[in-house]
């Protein structure tokens, strides 16, 4: 690696650090105690999986640098250099054995935000060029074509036209329509390239949703993303580009409103990330699709009857959308109000486990083995309520979920919030 | 104050209190609100991570960890004490020695409490290897810190001694490891703060972790 890359990868870590992390860094004592609340650590209790074990390959180049025992008496805290090998092992404790939940951080012995620190380890493999292969494609997708499933817009057009006639047909009106490009509507609808791709149920209920509740609403053909990579990547640079793509295209469409479907780190990455990548607030508000569903239920805008969800539901709570996100009540509402039998998992809302799939450790196929694995508390979780369907609001936590039901024989579906709820809508 | 002892205490403290302070204040000045809308109460947030979230109904490091987490509590309530008892021995020496026999026990479970920590770092495989010489240095300082001042109480280590041993603490706490005596309170306000902006903390009423 050219000595250009390790200097580009350790002013990012150091800027990473210095934005967000500083005080933490400076609190750790290395109790270890941190090791129980984490999913990875659990299944798998090896010292490489500690959380700190992992902020450590992180802070142990940070001290160096920066602290004055690091620069004159590195032996004495363990400060080292950043090389070629510490990268690698930076990058594997990182992005392969961790998946930035944040569960650490709410149950550390001292309080400090663990996740963040070692995500600073992201920002400087980003700046390497060194993002795992899986998760820098899905980047290079997003800014190449406007969506990480590099969908071309002539196949996104497609399937929004039989998903109208299959939602017209099924809602018996011609106004139920997916909506797109509809300049002065109210809502421009983001939605998780994967629905389009393989979950196109999940965008027809959200549309069927939309159409029962007299919104008025739009997709966008160019600018549909809600996910954005560039968080899981560490690349704020592509993560900034992304987000004003967004913004920008709600301004041309004339939007009063930006909707977030149902993804988790897309909800955390546009909400709450994005106006410090790009260092200003935005101009239009943004919520969550489920803080809508819930809106609509409130104000008597949808009619639902739970006996059409009979079967007992559970709810999955992605830990970007709720642990790092704030949203942890909308969706409970939504699914009190339209199954007939719904049983929290415990823990739930910020205390919950990640369910292994975060961080983008879907994409990393070498990976696959230790997020199977990690996967196992979750489905003790789910196992525990009996429960036959498992709600969640992220296609990737979704996707994780579906290969836990089968790997650990739980025998349940996984469906979104807006399916359930769709299912639930009556006649008004 | 009048004694060579007494004066490095203070100078030693002074060059503690500033040096924190510079590194605290280099933190503060870093910190930004942040640019998102905010979604709940920050203050609140920062109030509960300070209260609730302490408490081992709410955290698992400590409900999972009762004995660690109680030898940490004893082990930081002891050198809060003795810290203290060694700043009334130069301030009010009568009151010190009104208060030697609690001085005495407090300092003496101290040194169980670090000695338990230590012993627990050395014999864990998952401890030793996150650990750094500097966690073992910190912890024999404080350890030789705790056991002085139990021995000062007892009257069977000199006054001014105690006061040059807490001098040497102090000049070490702001370089490496007990640095989080300062740091333990940014990091918990940060992300109580962090958190509550996007109205995570507090969460919903519950009883605990399971609740």
């Amino acid at each position: 690696m050219a000595e250009m890359d390790l200097s580009r990868a350790l002013e990012a870590l150091e800027s990473a650090i210095e934005r967000s992390g500083a005080p933490h860094l400076d609190a750790c004592v290395r109790c270890g105690l941190c090791g129980s609340s984490c999913h990875i650590y659990l299944t798998d209790p090896r010292p490489e999986n500690l959380p700190v074990a992992k902020l450590e390959t992180v802070a142990r180049v940070y001290r160096r640098r920066r602290t004055f025992l690091g620069r004159r008496l590195p032996w004495l805290t363990g400060a080292r250099d950043l090389t070629e090998q510490s990268l690698d092992e930076i990058i594997a404790s990182v992005y392969g054995r961790c998946t930035g939940c944040g569960r650490c951080s709410i149950h550390c012995a001292v309080g400090l935000d663990i996740a963040s620190l070692i995500r600073a380890g992201r920002h400087a493999a980003a700046a390497a060029g060194r993002v795992p292969k899986g998760i820098q494609d899905t980047v290079d997708n997003q800014i190449r074509t406007g969506n990480q499933m590099a969908i071309a817009t002539p196949e996104f057009l497609e399937t929004a036209d039989w998903l109208s006639e299959d939602l017209s047909r099924e809602r018996n009106s011609p106004d139920a329509r997916l909506r797109v490009d509809q300049a002065g509507a109210r809502v421009l609808y983001l939605v998780n390239p994967r629905e389009v791709k393989f979950f196109p149920l999940s965008l027809q209920a959200a549309a069927g949703i939309f159409h029962a509740a007299g919104e008025s609403w739009t997709l966008s053909s160019r600018v549909y993303d809600v996910t954005n990579y560039g968080l899981f990547a560490g690349d704020d640079t592509a993560a900034a580009e992304l987000t004003r793509r967004v913004l920008a295209e709600a301004q041309r469409l004339g939007v009063a409103e930006i909707i977030l479907g149902e993804c988790g780190h897309g909800f955390r990455a546009f909400r709450w990330e994005g106006p410090e990548w790009i260092g200003k607030s935005y101009p239009i508000p943004v919520r969550s699709v489920l803080e809508l569903f819930d809106e609509y239920l409130a104000q008597g805008r949808l009619k639902v009857d739970p006996a059409r969800n009979p079967l007992r539901v559970t709810l999955h709570d992605p830990c970007n959308l709720v642990r790092w996100g704030g949203v942890s009540e909308a969706q409970r509402r939504v699914l009190r109000c339209v199954v007939a039998d719904f049983v929290e998992m415990t823990p739930n809302r910020e205390q919950n486990y990640c369910c292994g799939g975060g961080g983008g450790l879907l994409s990393l196929e070498d990976w696959g083995e230790l997020r199977v694995r990690s996967g196992r508390l979750k489905a003790e979780q789910v196992r525990a309520t009996g429960a036959k369907i498992v709600a969640t609001p992220c296609h990737n936590c979704a996707d994780q979920l579906i290969e836990l039901s089968r790997v650990y024989r739980l025998d349940v579906e996984i469906k979104s919030v807006a399916e359930l709820l769709y299912d639930a809508l009556v006649p008004a | 104050m009048d004694t060579a002892a007494g004066r490095f205490l203070a100078l030693t403290a002074l060059w503690a209190a500033v040096a924190l302070a510079v590194q605290a204040g280099r933190v503060a000045a870093r910190h930004h609100r942040p640019h998102a809308s905010r979604a709940g109460d920050p203050g609140r947030a920062i109030l509960y991570n300070f209260t609730v979230t302490m408490l081992p109904s709410h955290k698992e490091s400590a409900s999972r960890h009762p004995i660690s987490f109680s030898a940490g509590i004893l082990l930081h309530a002891a050198v809060f004490a003795s810290l203290t008892a060694a700043f009334v021995s130069l301030l009010s020496p009568p009151r010190f020695d009104l208060a030697r026999p609690v001085i005495a026990w407090t300092a003496a479970i101290g040194v169980l409490a670090c000695a338990f920590l230590v012993l627990r770092r050395i014999l864990s495989r998952e401890l030793r290897a996150i650990s750094v010489p500097d966690d073992f240095a910190a912890a024999v300082a404080v350890g030789l810190f705790l056991a002085a001042t139990a021995a000062t109480a007892l009257g069977r280590f000199p006054v001014p001694s105690l006061q040059v041993l807490t001098g040497l603490l102090l000049l070490y706490v702001p370089l490496g490891k007990l640095r989080h005596a300062v740091f333990f309170f940014l990091a918990r306000a940060d992300l109580g703060r962090r958190l509550g902006w996007r109205g995570v903390y507090p969460p919903p009423a519950r009883t605990g972790i399971h609740g």
